[in-house]
């Protein structure tokens, strides 16, 4: 025995009496915390899922070769399918064309992308893998898909890797001689993007300048080619009239033979709707799981303080204030609540972080779950915490305010223990 | 040090009224060591608890130490409990998820016993014969360890008074006679103390008795009376 005597430890120490009534109280307070916690990361999750599948939406317009489009018309591909990467053409325009497009009223983002070539490299990935130069500053569709944010753009020698390459950020690779660091990792975006390997403009001139980069048959690439002008409408717009606007231009600018471009319509309506609803589903539970649980506590708190009659007397008998009985009794109270908050936050932390590892809450809400930040993962916790320790005050206030009126002698001659 | 009278306790039942203390006058010098003998049921624990403040009086007068406890609010005599009155109940009354030592130190929650607190507890236990048990918890050691214990954490804040409600009611032979000895030994190095029992044979311990029956506190019973059983029961 090292230490004086304290509140705490006289707290803690009465907490080791009938310590399976304690863990039953606990794993109460646990359930709600898990249950609370777990509706709030689930709603952050998915909603933070919605955010982030509109900023992973792509481009809404395309501009492209005009003989690209011919081409596109030809393979019947889906043109409403998200644009993320320009597809692997060889017809190219100039990056001047940026100078006309910007102009358009109704465009908010445009970033050119450059595809370079198609590799053949099993140490790569199993299928081919494409090389597009893009600029980091401007890209608004691939570093959405990102797995972890960059801390600064994308440094020369550096570049960004579909989820089908093998590598992982940090790690090197080498193309036609070339060693590239891997930056970034992208998330499956079932789509071509995920085995191509996205390098800045400037290094993909300096690759497609190597003789065996570029096959002989396609025509050089030059410093200023690009592929596609991937460009977005400015919030608010109609999709359909900045459309008709860039087609206007581009037409005023440049013949018909040069370049066209390719509108785009997504719904993102019928994912919104689907989680709409759940919030206040959730919201439903946690609440008829908060009611419901909380006269059973207060019936276990009332049960623990008569049982401990004679022991609040005696504590009386030796001069214990009321307002001391009743912090102790509340104190007791909030501890259990308070380690059965942590234990099911901590619960609720660690089955989210499993699951999603296994993409299990993906696949149960049906729309991509993106766990939440570590703050947001905090005030969540916090505020379930919060919750438990109020039910906890509620509960054991009556209990508290009986044993401290409690007439000390009748207490203390009380035959319940 | 105590001075009672007037003493009344009634309790109010659905059928009728119980006069558990009737018209009761007691005075307890300093030093004394009072005996307050009676039958199980004659008031003599309802009369305890009222000079402790324990229990409000429905008429009459206590004063403790100079203070009128009966119209003190009920922290201020709290207060005076934890400061200047030790208990010893019938039961142990340790708290049996803490060791011997911590029971003993308990009463500094309630009233700041400073840094010597621990030193003093270790010393009292030392006092009562247990300072080789102070990490025992209560339910490794015996009645008499518990209560001598007990003893200890009453003493923690150098009261002024014990009061001891049937301490010995529940101890074989041997141990009540230990734990009177402490007792004797207490009341000689000046601490004063009032106990009720319901057992004659320890008349002797006291500098003064009362006997009770039926609600009546007597002073100076005959030692005749005690043994023939009018306040209390010898051992069979």
């Amino acid at each position: 025995m090292k230490q004086d005597m304290s509140y705490l430890k006289f707290i803690v120490s009465s907490l080791r009496n009938k310590p399976g009534r304690n863990l039953a109280t606990v794993f109460c307070f646990a359930f709600i915390a898990l249950n609370i916690f777990s509706g709030q990361i689930l709603m952050a999750g998915a909603q933070g899922g919605v955010s982030r599948g509109i900023s992973r939406m792509g481009a809404d317009q395309i501009v492209v070769p005009a003989q690209y489009l011919v081409f596109l018309r030809g393979s019947s591909q889906n043109t409403t399918m998200t644009i993320v990467r320009a597809e692997s053409s060889t017809f190219r325009i100039n990056l001047s064309i940026m100078d006309t497009v910007g102009k358009v009223t109704g465009v908010s983002q445009m970033s050119p992308q450059l595809y370079v070539t198609t590799l053949n490299q099993p140490g790569l990935s199993p299928a081919p893998v494409d090389i597009f130069g893009i600029d980091p500053v401007t890209d608004f569709t691939i570093q959405p898909w990102l797995r972890q944010p960059l801390d600064e753009p994308l440094d020369p020698g550096e570049v960004m890797v579909g989820s089908g390459i093998v590598g992982d950020t940090g790690s090197k690779l080498s193309l036609f001689g070339h060693s590239y660091t891997v930056a970034g990792k992208l998330d499956p975006t079932q789509s071509s993007a995920d085995h191509t390997i996205f390098l800045r403009l400037d290094d993909a001139y300096t690759l497609a300048a190597e003789k065996v980069v570029v096959p002989p048959s396609a025509p050089r690439i030059t410093p200023g080619d690009v592929n596609a002008l991937l460009i977005r409408d400015a919030p608010g717009e109609d999709s359909v009239a900045v459309f008709s606007r860039i087609r206007r231009s581009l037409s005023s600018s440049y013949p018909p033979s040069y370049v066209s471009v390719i509108g785009r319509n997504f719904a993102l309506d019928p994912v919104s709707e689907n989680i709409q609803d759940v919030p206040d589903i959730l919201n439903s539970i946690s609440a008829f799981v908060v009611i419901a649980s909380l006269p059973l506590i207060a019936l276990i708190a009332a049960m623990v303080t008569h049982e401990r009659q004679r022991e609040i007397g005696l504590l009386m008998s030796m001069g214990a204030k009321r307002n001391v009985i009743f912090f102790l009794v509340m104190a007791e109270s909030l501890v259990l609540a308070a380690i059965g908050g942590i234990a099911g936050v901590g619960a609720g932390l660690g089955a989210f972080y499993l699951l999603n590892m296994q993409g299990a809450l993906s696949g149960a809400l049906q729309v991509t779950f993106a766990m939440p930040s570590v703050t947001e993962i905090g005030r969540i916790a916090g505020m379930a915490l919060l919750v438990v320790i109020f039910m906890g005050s509620i509960s054991s206030f009556w209990p508290a305010y009986r044993s401290s009126t409690m007439n000390p002698y009748d207490a203390i001659r009380s035959e319940a223990r | 040090m105590i001075q009672a009278s007037g003493l009344t306790k009634a309790y109010h039942t659905k059928n009728s009224d119980v006069v558990a203390v009737d018209d009761a006058r007691i005075e307890v010098k300093s030093g004394e060591f009072v005996l307050i003998l009676g039958r199980s049921g004659s008031g003599k624990s309802t009369l305890l608890g009222m000079l402790a403040g324990l229990i409000r009086p429905s008429s009459g007068e206590i004063s403790v130490e100079g203070l009128d406890i009966t119209t003190l609010p009920e922290d201020k005599i709290a207060e005076l409990r934890a400061r200047k009155i030790g208990f010893v109940f019938q039961f142990s009354g340790l708290i049996p998820t803490i060791t011997a030592l911590e029971n003993v130190m308990l009463p500094m929650l309630f009233c700041s016993g400073g840094p010597g607190c621990r030193t003093r507890a270790v010393d009292l236990l030392k006092k009562v014969g247990m300072s080789d048990r102070a990490d025992a918890y209560p339910r490794t050691l015996s009645s008499g360890e518990m209560k001598r214990v007990a003893i200890a954490r009453a003493l923690l804040n150098e009261p002024s008074l014990l009061i001891a409600d049937e301490p010995t009611g529940d101890l074989d032979v041997d141990t009540e006679l230990e734990i009177m000895e402490l007792f004797r030994q207490l009341n000689h190095e000046g601490t004063t103390i009032v106990m009720v029992t319901h057992n004659p044979e320890l008349v002797p311990y006291a500098t003064r008795t009362y006997g009770m029956n039926r609600g009546k506190l007597v002073e100076n019973t005959n030692s005749a009376d005690m043994c023939i059983g009018t306040y209390g029961s010898t051992r069979t």
